[in-house]
């Protein structure tokens, strides 16, 4: 059995009109057994950027501290918040670090970048579990039930989608979509990053 | 044992002299103001830096020396001072702007760039077996947190920001005609004028495109920050610091 | 391994036929029109065509789902949650209606009890296919038993049927894990029967990959006096609980109870919804959701009950 399925669990992020969302189940599992129902894999980096990590859950929490000792590094030295695309770019050679003994997370990032006249730029990447950048326009998906996620989000997104719509949108995909698979599900968190506020909603799932 | 010129403490870089000093760094500033007058302005809308390069034969093909150079397409550093430890300072600055292009896909901000190489001067302060680097640099650069800055780096592993500076043999002179000269809202074509005004104070022979070589940051147009953004054509951005040529250092000096 | 030895030896699988003709051309073209129809069993049930391979079963094992092989190209399904009790008032059968290919849930609507006659039901663990096949199978022959001998098969005897039917094909890759569940002279019955050949009687058994789940709360909520209302909501509460916890269990819960006078269907009801509102209006009801929140709200760490008064 892959080790990409062992605690299963997925997340996924879409691009909306000046605004983001990024959206992930709270299942954790061993295996077939379903352990808890409460389980957060999105972290945020910065106000205006936020990270997935979907995948080996042990792996989960030494990501996100690595990615945080990181992330506070360059702020103090740098002294400036990370930018969403130098973020991925971070995430990305972190994991190609470990080339040849990979952490077995694909992160999920979503934000909102700092444009030079001042304004705020939707972004949205992911990478694979040694790197690889995917920085997409539309949508990005990852997790055990990521198959399932393309399919229901090709049907499912439009481009420019309002915030309110757009949080609509992700959580009928991501729902529909974990009904799907067997590792994925057990309720969904969505966070809705937009420039003036951060939308963060918990949803009920199906509950098997 | 203590004499005048430091005595038992000038050997040892490791050991401070009874009244706090560490000898070989003054020693080493000793060398920088031997070396030629190098300067730098901060326009308002740019950076100039520039120094004399002056051949010690006629014998010596100078189109071989650099004395500005390019770290990474944002930064460029000038020196005075000892020319082979700024050649090794700037293979270490290169690396260092790589390195950090490999991990965040863009190139590091000026001051992070002065913090490294400052980092690397200061080591050979305190290491043992070492000697202190003979020279000052004035690191100029642009990046999107704080936009045009000029940082003077000393052996001692000290580094400032300034708006203009001067080092080398005629800093003294160069930094008072400077202090004259300046004002806030220079635009980038005076602010080359005066830097070849300020280096013919006290030059040495003829002032020619062989003899001079600038370097100038130009702050890019939001235009172009658009474009060299990922996504863009080239997916690299343009140089926001370049060398002068020949041809541009000589259509400069006519003016 | 043994395959050159097999094929000079001249040896067949299980004494089936290797047939490489057109299965079709079995039947005389009369009997594909009106003189009997394709439905007689005149011949008996129509054969299996082989694979036309020294070692048949070697053949489809490379190509079946096998549990060193999770590569392989047929997937059968595995992930179910079945059980069926005895008791006082009859037999319960519940089962849940999810069908796994992988990770991937190709199902939410699968019927697992298999009807086959008014007094037999049969569970569906293991390979779809090949539950429904040999339970329906066993249903003629059910029928052809009553009308040889004037009466009904007793449980003991279907599932004896079944079982010896299973074992002789044993090694060729038949995946099944049943309960044949009936009321006959001698009251409730339930017999569990595996492709394996084994064969079980019991007052309570759970099969599938949820069974450990239902098994933890049929276990403790089981007497042999529970009433008609307690023996279903412990039956529902025990597939809810599997369906919760296992990933290849869930979606629905059918429950079936078998009296005296034959088995009857109680109802389908979503996971979810006993989760979170629990069956509703139905016997035995406890009237909230079966999830863990809905039981303790109000009574967990982080939300207590209020602290008596102090005097």
């Amino acid at each position: 059995m892959s080790i990409m399925e062992y605690n299963g669990g997925s997340v996924i992020a879409m691009v909306g009109k000046d605004c983001v969302a990024i959206a992930s189940d709270l299942r954790l599992g061993s295996q077939a057994l379903g352990i808890s129902s409460n389980f957060q894999r999105i972290f945020p980096v910065t106000d205006r950027v936020y990270v997935g990590l979907p995948g080996l859950a042990t792996d989960v929490t030494t990501l996100r501290e690595r990615f945080r000792y990181r992330v506070n590094m360059y702020t103090i030295k740098e002294e400036r918040e990370i930018e969403p695309e130098t973020f991925a770019h971070l995430v990305s050679s972190t994991l190609y670090q470990h080339r040849f003994g990979p952490y077995f997370i694909e992160p999920v990032m979503a934000g909102l970048s700092k444009t030079p006249s001042g304004g705020f730029k939707p972004f949205i990447a992911a990478t694979d579990l040694i790197g690889c950048l995917n920085f997409a326009k539309d949508f990005v998906v990852a997790g055990t039930a990521s198959a399932k996620l393309f399919g229901v989000a090709e049907g499912l997104w439009e481009p420019d989608l309002e915030a309110e719509d757009l949080f609509e949108t992700i959580s009928q995909t991501l729902l529909n979509a974990v009904d799907r698979d067997a590792y994925s599900g057990w309720g969904a968190i969505v966070h809705v990053i937009t420039k003036d506020k951060i939308i963060t909603r918990t949803l009920k799932g199906r509950m098997d | 044992m203590a004499t005048a010129d430091g005595g038992a403490y000038s050997y040892s870089l490791t050991v401070f002299s009874p009244s706090g000093k560490l000898v070989q760094i003054e020693h080493a500033l000793a060398a920088v103001s031997q070396g030629t007058t190098s300067l730098g302005i901060k326009a308002s809308n740019g950076i100039v830096i520039a120094t004399e390069k002056k051949s010690s034969s006629i014998l010596i093909d100078d189109s071989m020396i650099e004395k500005v150079a390019v770290v990474c397409p944002n930064i460029g550093i000038v020196y005075s001072g000892m020319g082979p430890d700024f050649r090794v300072l700037i293979a270490r600055a290169r690396k260092s702007a790589q390195a950090y292009w490999k991990i965040y896909g863009e190139y590091p901000p000026t001051k992070v760039l002065t913090q490294e190489i400052a980092t690397v001067m200061q080591k050979a302060t305190q290491s043992g077996g070492v000697r202190p680097f003979g020279v000052s640099l004035l690191v100029a650069g642009w990046d999107t947190n704080r936009g045009p800055s000029l940082y003077q780096v000393d052996p001692s592993g000290s580094f400032w920001a300034w708006k203009a500076s001067a080092i080398g043999k005629n800093m003294v002179n160069a930094k008072t005609f400077l202090e004259k000269r300046y004002n806030d809202d220079i635009s980038l074509e005076d602010a080359i004028h005066t830097a070849l005004l300020t280096l013919k104070e006290g030059f040495e022979g003829q002032m020619t495109e062989k003899t001079i070589e600038i370097g100038v940051v130009t702050v890019p147009t939001l235009e172009e920050l658009e474009a060299g953004k990922i996504g863009g054509e080239t997916g690299r951005p343009k140089p926001t610091f370049r060398k002068l040529s020949e041809e541009e250092v000589r259509d400069y000096l006519a003016l | 391994m043994n395959s050159i030895l097999q094929r000079y030896s001249g040896s067949n699988a299980g004494g089936l036929s290797k047939s490489t003709i057109d299965e079709d051309n079995d039947f005389s073209d009369a009997m594909w029109g009106s003189e009997a129809g394709f439905g007689t069993l005149a011949k008996g049930v129509p054969g299996f065509v082989v694979p036309s391979v020294p070692d048949p079963a070697a053949f489809l094992r490379l190509h079946t789902d096998d549990h060193a092989d999770p590569s392989c190209r047929i997937k059968i399904q595995h992930g179910t949650t079945t059980l069926a009790f005895r008791f006082q008032g009859g037999v319960i059968v519940a089962v849940d209606s999810r069908a796994t290919a992988g990770s991937y849930v190709a199902s939410g609507t699968v019927k697992k009890v298999i009807e086959i006659n008014p007094y037999l039901l049969g569970t569906m663990a293991g390979g779809a296919a090949d539950c429904q096949y040999w339970e329906t199978y066993l249903g003629m022959h059910c029928r052809l038993h009553e009308l040889r001998n004037r009466e009904r098969i007793s449980v003991s005897a279907a599932s004896k049927y079944l079982s010896n039917l299973v074992y002789s094909y044993k090694g060729m890759g038949l995946s099944m894990g049943t309960m044949i569940c009936g009321w006959d002279k001698t009251g409730p019955a339930v017999f569990y029967v595996d492709s394996d050949g084994t064969r079980l009687k019991g007052d309570l058994f759970s099969v599938g990959s949820g069974s450990t789940f239902a098994y933890g709360v049929l276990d403790q909520g089981y007497r042999w006096d529970l009433t008609d209302e307690e023996a279903q909501e412990l039956g529902r509460r025990s597939i809810y609980a599997a369906g919760h916890r296992d990933a290849f269990s869930g979606n629905t819960c059918n429950l079936y109870h078998v009296k005296e006078d034959g088995w009857k269907f109680i109802g389908n009801y979503d996971i979810t919804k006993l989760h979170y509102e629990g069956p509703g209006d139905v016997a035995g009801s406890p009237g909230h959701g079966y999830g863990y929140d809905m039981r303790v709200e109000g009574r967990s760490s982080a939300n207590p009950p209020e602290a008596p008064a102090q005097a």
